[in-house]
């Protein structure tokens, strides 16, 4: 029973990380950025869902409407302002203005909200649903798990489907070639920081009900973010969405079944044997190892 | 009976579906200038990537001073005495003109003083002394062309891998480099050599091997392979000038 | 050779300055966080700024360290110094797997292990018993040599040797084969690589000798401080700072890392110590009881992160080869 418990809230929780993960790795494939703000900016989400429901008595998951294109809109301006003018730079520089750009973020945070907790209790945080005799789902799990479930979906088809979603597909794909055949892979850049950005906060939004809110929150993401992403395959989505289940539920056994002290110890040593064993991860991208 | 230097053996090279080269056998004997030719995309450097031990093979043996070195990194090519320079010129960048040249003898010596005097006699020989403490960086594409040249000679090594070491210098220059490579050779170096001007590699090979679409075409002398029908059609086929 | 003069001047300047301060533990110390950083970050450089590998984790080697000494004296009696030599050697240990795991990747994957590897050391000591947990470890009583460990001008001649220490072989590996080909492994790993170079071999090399260092300062920093935890040392922050200073003074060059430190540890203290603050109020600026007044006093201290993500982004945009790697450039 204990193993089907852990493994089922696993991968709920791996949900969204799934949904971490894959703005993660769009950003990466577009733009062949690795974004170490992105913890931070799941944070922002977090807040913004805290705030939206304290102040203006919306719940979290409605709260979701207003927080994707805020965030949309955050990430696009980021990405013109900064990032863009970085872009054909060394990859090291590139990782210290992230960085940089995330430390502004936290600590802005951190002066503007303390570095007190906060929580976001709904009429729903505590509750469970019970199936199967003995297994018990926490609601906001659920309820998350089944919006990212339809967030990835509308994803899936905007990428598919749209023209621009297809363009930047193509652009995550072979930038160069993409540029060859006419699109403007400057804007493309643009719009998957901005998808990015949106999909971590909507991730940090999602887990806003369960998790203590503070301006550092954002920091144990993001290197589980870089996990999943390099264990799914750097720049593949798909990849990214395997990549967060299974971590979620690789967080849930060790819970379980060591302690909750070593489950981030045991993520981590998943990171470096996979670059040990399979670099390019499960999905990876080709080319590059 | 001549010592065959370098035997490429049944070599084909495939990324997962696409093959880049397929079944190539050639010999390249010690002292020879050898040329490597044929149209855009024929695998002349995807073959001298796994020569060089920057790619695997996917099968066939490429056997080295009868040393087979299908599975060495390309340092230990290196030091084996297989030398090679870039298509797409690798000036280290930051790096002075005599530094660049210094990190190509450093591999057969470990002292900074032999090494800044082997380098010096390479600027000398290819003519760049007067370049010598500017950045690599910053130099014209010819003088980096020659720049590499000087590298790879630094390290003394008993072969030499160029690839499209002409491509973008004019004709006193293309002559200049010619006229290098002719006293390398004098000197007792074996030459492998991937190229796009049919002038200069007439007037310099020994043998020549073609390829086309990773298959070997031809082989022969230039006089031959000039008027092969199947190579001028190859590479009037493929779109591409002399 | 100019550059070995001009380590000699500043290290004879620098030895003289307590001297010349007298006795005010306060500047003396702000003077060993200077010192301590400028040896961290030239460390670093070493790896980072000659071989170009960017370790975002180098607070496991300082952590590591640190722990390792503070352990083996407090827990064995150890000599401090036979302590710091085991330090070394765990942060050797550490290094050589993180450097066999990564190193053989082409791509920027270092980076990330880098961090990885510092988790885990820092999530094992917060976990593990013998590490004091989320305690730390109390160093109380500590000798060497007859020295006076309770003062802290062992401790500035000890930061200050590990500086010049550091400084001297980075001048030496520059000028040797190992220095040329880690130069050539930042500027081309593939031409590298066909001239001969093993990457493996000699980023590792880097990573080793820029790993001992450290670790011999997180050494100094435990019996000089007295108490750690793992806030204190293997911290994310601690790795990110190491780096800022190198990249705002330059990264790759001799002093640029050592300029670094002169400028942000001072600049961190003024903060985290609300001397702009008092002096606005002093001034008449800012009354002391308004908002504005109140929000400077109370915030003012935990703004220098701010601060250094602000000089970071700014750093990067306009300035991406540090201080003085933009003076080289103009001459």
């Amino acid at each position: 029973m204990f193993f089907l418990q852990s493994l089922l809230s696993g991968i709920l929780t791996g949900g969204v990380y799934a949904l971490a993960g894959i703005g993660m790795s769009l950003v990466f494939g577009v733009m062949n950025i690795s974004n170490f703000a992105h913890g931070d900016l799941m944070m922002l989400g977090m807040y913004l869902a805290y705030f939206a429901f304290t102040l203006l008595h919306i719940d979290p998951y409605i709260s979701l409407l207003l927080i994707i294109p805020t965030a949309f809109l955050f990430g696009f301006i980021v990405e013109k302002i900064f990032i863009h003018r970085i872009i054909s730079h060394p990859h090291q520089n590139q990782i210290l203005l992230t960085i940089g750009l995330g430390l502004i973020m936290s600590n802005t945070a951190l002066l503007a909200f303390t570095s007190d907790p906060k929580i976001l209790t709904t009429s729903y945080s505590s509750s469970a649903v019970h199936i199967l005799g003995g297994i018990s789902l926490s609601v906001p799990l659920l309820l998350s798990f089944t919006i990212t479930c339809g967030i990835t979906g509308i994803l899936f088809l905007f990428l598919s489907k749209t023209t621009t979603g297809l363009a930047l597909w193509a652009t995550s794909q072979n930038r160069e070639a993409a540029q060859l055949m006419g699109i403007n892979v400057a804007k493309m850049s643009a719009i998957a920081f901005g998808l990015g950005t949106a999909l971590a906060a909507t991730a940090g939004a999602l887990i806003a009900p369960t998790y203590y809110i503070h301006p550092m929150a954002g920091h144990t993401f993001l290197l589980k973010a870089f996990t999943i992403c390099v264990l799914g395959g750097l720049g593949s989505v798909v990849g990214a969405g395997v990549g967060g289940i299974i971590i979620g539920i690789v967080e849930s056994m060790s819970s379980t079944y060591l302690s909750s002290d070593w489950k981030d110890v045991v993520v981590f040593i998943i990171f470096l044997v996979v670059l040990l064993l399979r670099p390019q991860g499960l999905l990876g991208k080709k080319g590059e190892q | 009976m001549i010592q065959h230097l370098l035997h490429i053996n049944h070599v084909s090279k495939h990324f997962g579906g696409n093959v880049a080269v397929s079944d190539i056998s050639f010999s390249v004997d010690e002292k020879q200038i050898f040329g490597l030719i044929g149209p855009n995309g024929a695998g002349k450097t995807t073959l001298f990537n796994c020569i060089s031990g920057f790619y695997p093979v996917t099968s066939g043996d490429i056997i080295f001073d009868n040393k087979t070195i299908n599975n060495l990194r390309p340092d230990e090519v290196c030091h084996l005495g297989m030398a090679r320079t870039w298509q797409r010129v690798k000036p280290l960048g930051s790096l002075t003109v005599l530094e660049n040249v210094m990190i190509g003898a450093f591999s057969i010596t470990n002292t900074t003083r032999e090494a800044e005097e082997i380098a010096m006699e390479q600027l000398q020989l290819v003519g760049l002394t007067d370049f010598s403490k500017k950045s690599a960086g910053s130099l014209s594409i010819g003088l980096k062309k020659k720049l590499e040249l000087a590298r790879v000679l630094a390290t003394h090594p008993k072969m030499l891998l160029l690839d499209e070491i002409c491509g973008g210098l004019n004709h006193t220059e293309t002559d200049t480099i010619l006229a290098i490579i002719r006293d390398v050779r004098n000197k007792g170096a074996t030459i492998v050599f991937i190229e796009h001007d049919m002038k200069a590699v007439t007037a310099v090979c020994d043998w020549i091997v073609v390829l086309n679409s990773g298959e070997k075409l031809a082989e022969g002398t230039p006089e031959v392979i000039t008027r092969n029908p199947d190579v001028i059609a190859a590479y009037l086929g493929g779109g591409h000038n002399a | 050779m100019k550059q070995i003069i001009l380590i000699a001047v500043i290290a004879g300047i620098a030895a003289l300055l307590p001297l010349v301060i007298g006795d005010s533990p306060y500047f003396i110390g702000v003077l060993i966080s200077v010192l301590m950083m400028a040896a961290l970050s030239s460390a670093w450089n070493i790896l980072g700024g000659y071989a170009g590998q960017y370790s975002f984790g180098h607070a496991a080697y300082f952590g590591s360290g640190a722990y390792t000494t503070m352990i083996l004296i407090s827990k064995f009696n150890f000599n401090p110094l036979v302590s710091m030599v085991a330090g070394i050697i765990v942060a050797c240990i550490i290094a050589l797997i993180t450097g066999s795991i990564v190193f053989r990747l082409r791509g920027h994957y270092f980076g990330l292990a880098s961090i990885a590897v510092a988790e885990i050391v820092r999530l094992s000591a917060l976990n593990f018993d013998f590490t004091g947990g989320a305690q730390g470890i109390l160093l109380t009583d500590v000798t060497l040599w007859g020295l006076d460990l309770n003062s802290k001008i062992p401790f500035y001649y000890g930061m200050l040797l590990v500086l010049v220490l550091t400084l001297g072989i980075t001048l030496y590996l520059r000028t040797s084969k190992t220095g040329f080909y880690l130069q050539a492994i930042r500027e081309d790993q593939d031409a590298a690589a066909s001239l001969g170079i093993n990457l493996s071999f000699y980023k590792n090399k880097a990573l080793l000798i820029s790993a001992a260092l450290t670790s011999v300062l997180g050494s100094l920093y435990a019996v000089y401080i007295r108490f750690i935890d793992t806030s204190a040392v293997l911290d994310l922050r601690l790795s990110i700072e190491i780096i800022l200073t190198a990249i705002i003074g330059g990264v790759g060059t001799l002093w640029g890392p050592v300029l670094g430190a002169v400028l942000l540890v001072p600049l961190a203290e003024i903060l985290r110590s609300n001397v702009i603050g008092d002096a606005l109020v002093k001034h008449g600026v800012v009354s002391e009881t308004s908002g504005l007044g109140v929000f400077l006093k109370e915030n003012l201290a935990h703004a220098h992160v701010l601060v250094y993500g602000i000089i970071t982004v700014v750093c990067i945009l306009y300035l991406p080869k540090g201080i003085l790697g933009f003076f080289r450039r103009v001459k």
